[in-house]
């Protein structure tokens, strides 16, 4: 039974991603602008994004754990986006749209991979709790070794690092340049990557592992999630991401 | 003529009986040929493990079981009887099946025996033939299906290898990992052999007995250390396992202590096998210190059992389904040639009472000689139809080899066609 269920769930995930980049690309081509601003396009390509990292994530650490427990959180994202509508935000053409793309593209790496850092720092604490415990339930025998959720978490956050600095770094020129300030998006995007850094600046430079790593990426990356819930309710710009 | 085990199991028989009866290979080996020559069996296999001791033979006379048992009362040098079992044909073959697959192992689903059955089988093949060839190959199969397809096999049911488990959970492999052993006994021995087989890079072994801590150090390259001097180089291990005989516990939190916080995050799997602990309870309450004693492993051990008993059905049913396969190649092996040999003695009889009967008839139309040749040849099915199709279908639920032997001596059929079918599966199994 699980032979059967392993050797259809790699060209399920495939076709999955495949199905969701082909609907994204035909909305682009249909408005004629790229499908990753606006709330619904915006979350839509977040849980692309998300997916696709999870089976990178699930290829190289050889875990599927990992996915079963974060895959519904790329399908509710996604979710989201539809019932959000996917209608998206007219932005700028030409230079502008292009450094606006990138921009979203790297924060939306950053996020996902942050994502997956927390995902794997809250199995490790809730796998590390039953060990402790000496409780040998279904989280024992289904989740992945401690040293694989760690290892996991620390290649994830220094994903999430870069993806974040470099999308931060092409926002404040943007803003620079075009004098476009939004404030609540400056605001999430600065406190998202505050967040990541000090994971990734306690992991390398304080020598942390294991429980304090996995804590801190569980509790930042919910803050700056409860951030954006927050902003999303005080915005009057329903159609924007932010 | 039937299939048969004839044999005694730790269900049967206590570990004081099973180690008298157990038999190396060239005993086996020994016991069968003498069975062959007294022409009491045909094949025979013999199984000999820890855990049992099972002939398993295709009989060519009703005396191998009864003769197979006192083999085994002398043996023992006593009567056996009371730890002997039979079983015979389609029962027979579930019961291997099922040993095979773990289902009536001391542990239940261990993998261990899927190993010995193959090798016991490879060591008699020369005392072997196609039923048993046959019946060893669909066991393994078998075997392999269920542990594949059922959780029979998963998890560690064992004391020593849930300890395995449990420091794999926390480290994932355990390859370039360090270990410490406290202790120098078989105990200690037993769990330095495991750590060894998993790829532990360096083992330290610390005894209060220096020389013995040397001694099994030695023995399994690893490094001895004085007892009072290892309790720095706790900061460089990854799994620290306990076993001296001591009365009072040796790894307290005062000892411990710096070495855990100079580890900084890395966690610490000490697993305390002593009885009396060795170590401290508030050791285990020590931040990325994970502490597990022997009611630990054995609640591991436990929780993967109970998983597994959860699967016993499942293994059962592939078993069940993988035992009528081999009895339906039995069926077409055994009974498809007799029935045939039947039908063209059969055949040769009618023919022969029809020519006379022309013969006395005198000359006779085409038509009349068709009506009644085509009139033998349908009396003639319709008497052997039903006794075809029971002896198939007798083969095929296990029962077939008896019921054979009868048609053949109630028919007068000869042995030639199974000898002639026999060489050939011998030769495709080779």
């Amino acid at each position: 039974m699980p032979s059967r269920f392993t050797s259809l769930r790699r060209p399920s995930q495939l076709l999955g991603i495949g199905a969701h980049a082909t609907a994204l690309a035909g909305l682009t081509k249909e408005t004629g602008v790229a499908s990753l601003t606006g709330l619904g396009p915006g979350l839509s390509f977040a849980g692309l994004v998300l997916a696709i990292s999870l089976v990178v994530v699930e290829s190289l650490a050889r875990e599927v754990s990992l996915t079963l427990v974060a895959a519904p959180v790329a399908a509710l994202v996604t979710m989201t986006a539809n019932l959000a509508g996917m209608r998206p935000f007219l932005e700028p053409q030409g230079t502008r749209a292009v450094w606006l793309t990138m921009h979203i593209v790297l924060s939306f790496v950053g996020i996902a991979a942050y994502a997956t850092a927390a995902a794997a720092g809250t199995m490790y604490l809730v796998a590390r709790r039953e060990l402790k415990s000496a409780r040998f339930g279904a989280i024992f025998r289904f989740f992945p070794p401690l040293d694989t959720l760690d290892r996991v978490n620390h290649l994830a956050s220094i994903i999430g690092f870069l993806g974040l600095t470099l999308g931060v770094a092409l926002a404040t020129a943007y803003s620079f340049q075009y004098r476009a300030v939004v404030i609540p998006q400056i605001i999430w995007g600065i406190a998202a990557w505050l967040g990541v850094s000090a994971l990734v600046f306690g992991r390398l430079l304080r020598g942390w592992q294991a429980r304090r790593a996995a804590l801190m990426s569980a509790v930042t990356f919910a803050s700056v999630i409860a951030l954006y819930v927050v902003f999303r309710i005080a915005s009057l710009n329903r159609g924007q991401f932010l | 003529m039937a299939l048969i085990v004839v044999g005694v199991s730790h269900t049967t028989a206590p570990i004081e009986v099973r180690e008298k009866l157990a038999l190396r290979p060239w005993e086996a080996l020994h016991s069968l040929a003498r069975l062959r020559e007294d022409r009491l069996i045909r094949e025979g296999v013999v199984l000999s493990t820890c855990n049992r001791t099972e002939i398993y033979a295709v009989e060519e006379n009703d005396g191998a079981a009864a003769r197979i048992s006192t083999i085994l009362s002398t043996r023992l040098g006593n009567d056996a009887a009371e730890f002997v079992y039979v079983k015979r044909d389609r029962e027979a073959t579930s019961h291997l099946f099922g040993v095979a697959a773990g289902l009536d192992s001391m542990i239940l689903g261990e993998a261990q025996i899927q190993g010995q059955v193959k090798k016991a089988w490879e060591e008699c093949r020369a005392e072997s033939g196609p039923i048993l060839n046959r019946m060893f190959q669909s066991a393994l199969l078998a075997a392999s299906r269920a542990r594949e397809e059922t959780g029979i096999g998963r998890g560690a049911a064992s004391v020593s290898s849930a300890a395995v488990q449990l420091a794999k959970k926390i480290f994932g492999a355990l390859s370039g990992r360090r270990a410490m052993i406290l202790g120098a006994g078989d105990v200690a021995e037993l769990a330095l052999e495991c750590l060894l087989a998993e790829g532990v890079r360096v083992a330290i072994v610390a005894n209060r007995t220096h020389q013995r801590a040397q001694s099994l150090a030695e023995r399994h390259g690893a490094t001895a250390m004085h007892y009072d001097q290892c309790w720095d180089s706790l900061r460089d291990v990854d799994v620290l396992i306990c076993s001296t005989a001591s009365q009072v516990p040796v790894v307290t939190v005062d000892r411990v202590l710096g070495a855990v916080e100079a580890r900084g995050d890395r966690p610490l799997c000490i697993l305390d096998i002593a009885l009396p602990r060795d170590v401290e309870a508030a050791v285990g309450d020590l931040d990325n210190v994970f502490l597990y004693n022997l009611d630990d492993l054995r609640a591991a051990a436990a929780a993967n059992l109970e998983q597994r008993e959860e699967n016993i059905p499942a293994a059962r049913e592939i078993i069940a389904a993988e035992v009528q396969k081999y009895w339906d190649w039995v069926a077409g092996l055994i009974a498809v040639p007799v029935v045939r040999e039947f039908r063209e003695e059969m055949e040769k009889v009618r023919s022969a009472e029809l020519a006379a009967a022309f013969r006395r008839l005198g000359p006779l139309s085409p038509e009349q000689a068709d009506a009644i040749e085509h009139f033998s040849k349908s009396l003639m099915n319709k008497f052997l139809h039903e006794p075809s199709v029971r002896l198939r279908t007798a083969a095929a639920n296990g029962r077939g080899l008896g019921v054979v032997d009868a048609a053949r001596y109630l028919f007068a059929l000869e042995d030639k066609e199974i000898d002639e079918v026999e060489k050939g599966e011998s030769s495709d199994i080779a």
